[in-house]
C-alpha cells in the first residue's frame, strides 16, 4: 500500500504540474522556452494568440483529451501496483481463509563425542481463525536417548537407552488489544513424571506498538528411579515461573522486546543415579580437570554418597530481544539474556542470527550462540570429606560447573507450496555444532556436540 | 548486580528513545516472519539448549520438566 499511494502522489504531483504547464500556454501568458543552446527566446505580448511554428495547437477541446491521457496512464500504474501487490499477497497464503489449519512434522538427531545420542520425532498441529481471535496448538513428541557418557561408564554401568514421551496443548484467544493464552505440558519416562501449566495475558497499547506480556506458570515433577515404581520412591519438585515483559515497536524496520523471568523452584532435585566421588584432602588435589575414571576411582575415599542438592532455588533471568529489518533483503535477530540464581550461578547468553531472503521462496540464515557461566557456590572439581563428614551439598552434575559454549549454525527454509500459496508447505532444516568447554569437571574436559532438525509444516 | 542495574537502564533506554509512532501503513515490513520478539530456537534445539546451559529463562511458555541431564 504505501508504494501506492507514493506513486499516485507522485502522478497527482506530475498531473498537478502538467495543468499548471497547460495553464501556463493559455492565451495572454508569457512563456519562455530555451532554444539549441542559444539564448532564450521571449515570445512578445504582440505575438499572443499566435501559435508558434514549432508547438502543437493546444485548444480548449484538447484539454480533455489529454486529461484522458493522464488519467489512463494513472490507471495503468495502479493496476500494475495492485499486481505486484496480490503477487505478494499470494506469497502469503493467498485470499483469506476463515480458519487455517496446520499440521507439522520435525525430527531432531543429536550426537555428542561422550556417547549421548537422541533422535526426536515430534508431530504438531495448529489452528487459528485470525479474524475471531483465537488459535489452539498440540504437540506430541518421543526422545529417544541413548547414553554411555563417562558419568555412566565410571560407575560400571552399561549403556542404556529410554524412551520420554512429552506433549503440550494450549490455546489463545485474542479478539482485541487483550488476549489470553494457556498452555499445558507434560513429559513422561518410567522415572520422571512432570506436569505443568500456564496462562499468559498479552496487552497491545499505543495502537498495537506496544505489548506487554504477564504470565504465570505452575510445574510438579515426580522424581523416580527405574526399576522401581513412584509409590515406592520418588520425590517431588514443585516449581513457580512468572514471566513479566514488553515488546516495542521503535520505527518501521526494529522491534525490541525485554522479558524477565523468575523462577522459584521447591523440593529435591538430586539425581537418584548420580554418585559423587569423595576423597581425601590430599588426594583432591591430585585431581585435575577432565581426569580420568580410573585415575578418579582410583584415588577416591570409600564413601560413594549420591548427589545432594539444595530443597529450594530461585531463579532469574532478564531476556532481551531486538529483529532489525536491514535494507539488505535480511533481517537480524539478536538476543541477549542474564540469569542468576540462589545457588550462586551466574551466566550470560548471546543468540545472533542473520536471515537472508533468496528470492520469493527461501530464507537462509547464519547462526551463533554463545554462553558462559561460573559455577554454583557449592560446585567442587574434587569434593573433600569422609565417611562421617560428607559435603553438606555435593554434585556431580558439569551443567552446574563453570563452562563456556559456543553454538554455530545455519539453517534455511524453503516455501514450497504452489504459486499465490507458497507457504502452505514449509521445509525448515537446522543444523548445530556445539562446542563445550568445562573448566572444573572430572571425566571431561570438553564436549563436542552436533544438532540436526527437519521440519515440515503443511498447510489444508 | 551493578552490572544488572546498568543493563536494565540501557536496555530501557534503547526501548523507550528514539521511538516513533509508527503508522499502520508503515507497518509492512514488521510482518516479515523473522520480524518478531518471540524466541527463533525450535522446541528440539530450545530442549538441547535447556539441557547443556544451566540457565533458564527467555523461552516463553514455561516447559516441563525432563531431568534430562
Amino acid at each position: 500500500m504505501p508504494r501506492v499511494l507514493r506513486t499516485l502522489a507522485a502522478l497527482a504531483a506530475a498531473l498537478a504540474v502538467a495543468r499548471a504547464a497547460l495553464a501556463q500556454t493559455a492565451p495572454g501568458a508569457p512563456q519562455t522556452e530555451p532554444t539549441d543552446g542559444g539564448p532564450q527566446e521571449e515570445r512578445a505580448p504582440s505575438d499572443e494568440g499566435a501559435p508558434r511554428a514549432e508547438e502543437p495547437i493546444e485548444s480548449d477541446a484538447e484539454a480533455p483529451r489529454r486529461e484522458r491521457v493522464i488519467e489512463a496512464v494513472l490507471e495503468r500504474d495502479v493496476e500494475a501496483e495492485r499486481a505486484q501487490l496480490e503477487a505478494l499477497r499470494g506469497g502469503c497464503g493467498g485470499p483469506e481463509r476463515a480458519i487455517n489449519v496446520r499440521a507439522g512434522l520435525e525430527v531432531g538427531a543429536y550426537h555428542d563425542d561422550v556417547g549421548v545420542g537422541v533422535l526426536t520425532p515430534s508431530v504438531t498441529g495448529h489452528v487459528d481463525n485470525p479474524l475471531s481471535g483465537w488459535a489452539l496448538d498440540a504437540r506430541y513428541l518421543v526422545d529417544v536417548v541413548s547414553a554411555a557418557s563417562p558419568d555412566i561408564v565410571s560407575t560400571a554401568s552399561r549403556r542404556w537407552s529410554e524412551t520420554r514421551h512429552a506433549g503440550n496443548v494450549g490455546g489463545r484467544y485474542q479478539p482485541g488489544n487483550v488476549g489470553v493464552a494457556l498452555n499445558a505440558t507434560t513429559s513422561y519416562t518410567p522415572d520422571y513424571l512432570a506436569l505443568g501449566a500456564s496462562a499468559q495475558v498479552n496487552e497491545d497499547l499505543l495502537a498495537k506498538t506496544l505489548t506487554l506480556v504477564q504470565g504465570y506458570g505452575f510445574g510438579h515433577d515426580v522424581i523416580g528411579r527405574a526399576g522401581t515404581s513412584f509409590s515406592a520412591f520418588s520425590r517431588e519438585l514443585d516449581y513457580h515461573t512468572v514471566t513479566l515483559g514488553a515488546s516495542r515497536v521503535v520505527n518501521p524496520s526494529l522491534v525490541v522486546g525485554v522479558f524477565g523471568d523468575l523462577v522459584v523452584e521447591r523440593g529435591d532435585q538430586s539425581k537418584p543415579y548420580r554418585y559423587v566421588p569423595i576423597f581425601s584432602a590430599a588426594n583432591a588435589e591430585r585431581i585435575g580437570r577432565g581426569e580420568a575414571a580410573e585415575t578418579v576411582a582410583r584415588l577416591r575415599s570409600q564413601p560413594r554418597p549420591l548427589e545432594q542438592l539444595p530443597l529450594g532455588r530461585e531463579r532469574g533471568a532478564l531476556t532481551a530481544r531486538l529483529a532489525l529489518r536491514l535494507p539488505i533483503a535480511a533481517s537480524l535477530r539478536l538476543e541477549e539474556r542474564l540469569y542468576l540464581d540462589s545457588w550462586g550461578l551466574e551466566a550470560s547468553t548471546t543468540d545472533a542470527r542473520v536471515i537472508f531472503d533468496v528470492g520469493s521462496r527461501v530464507m537462509l540464515w547464519p547462526h551463533v550462540r554463545f554462553h558462559v557461566q561460573g559455577g554454583v557456590d557449592f560446585w567442587q572439581r574434587a569434593y573433600v570429606g569422609s565417611a562421617g563428614d560428607l559435603p553438606a551439598w555435593r554434585t556431580g552434575d558439569r551443567e552446574l560447573g563453570p563452562l563456556a559454549s559456543t553454538a554455530v549454525g545455519g539453517g534455511v527454509r524453503l516455501a514450497l507450496g504452489s504459486e499465490g500459496r507458497r507457504d502452505d508447505w514449509l521445509l525448515t532444516v537446522t543444523v548445530d555444532g556445539t562446542n563445550t568447554q568445562f573448566f572444573d569437571a572430572v571425566y571431561v574436559s570438553s564436549r563436542l556436540a552436533g544438532l540436526a532438525v527437519t521440519r515440515l509444516e503443511v498447510a489444508f | 548486580m551493578r552490572r544488572v542495574r546498568l543493563c536494565l537502564v540501557a536496555i530501557a533506554a534503547l526501548l523507550l528513545a528514539a521511538c516513533r509512532h509508527v503508522a499502520p501503513y508503515e507497518r509492512g515490513i514488521l510482518a516479515h516472519p523473522s520480524m518478531t520478539t518471540v524466541g527463533t530456537p525450535g522446541p528440539a534445539e530450545a530442549h538441547v539448549y535447556s539441557v547443556h546451559e544451566g540457565a533458564v529463562g527467555g523461552g516463553g511458555a514455561a516447559e516441563s520438566g525432563c531431568g534430562c541431564n
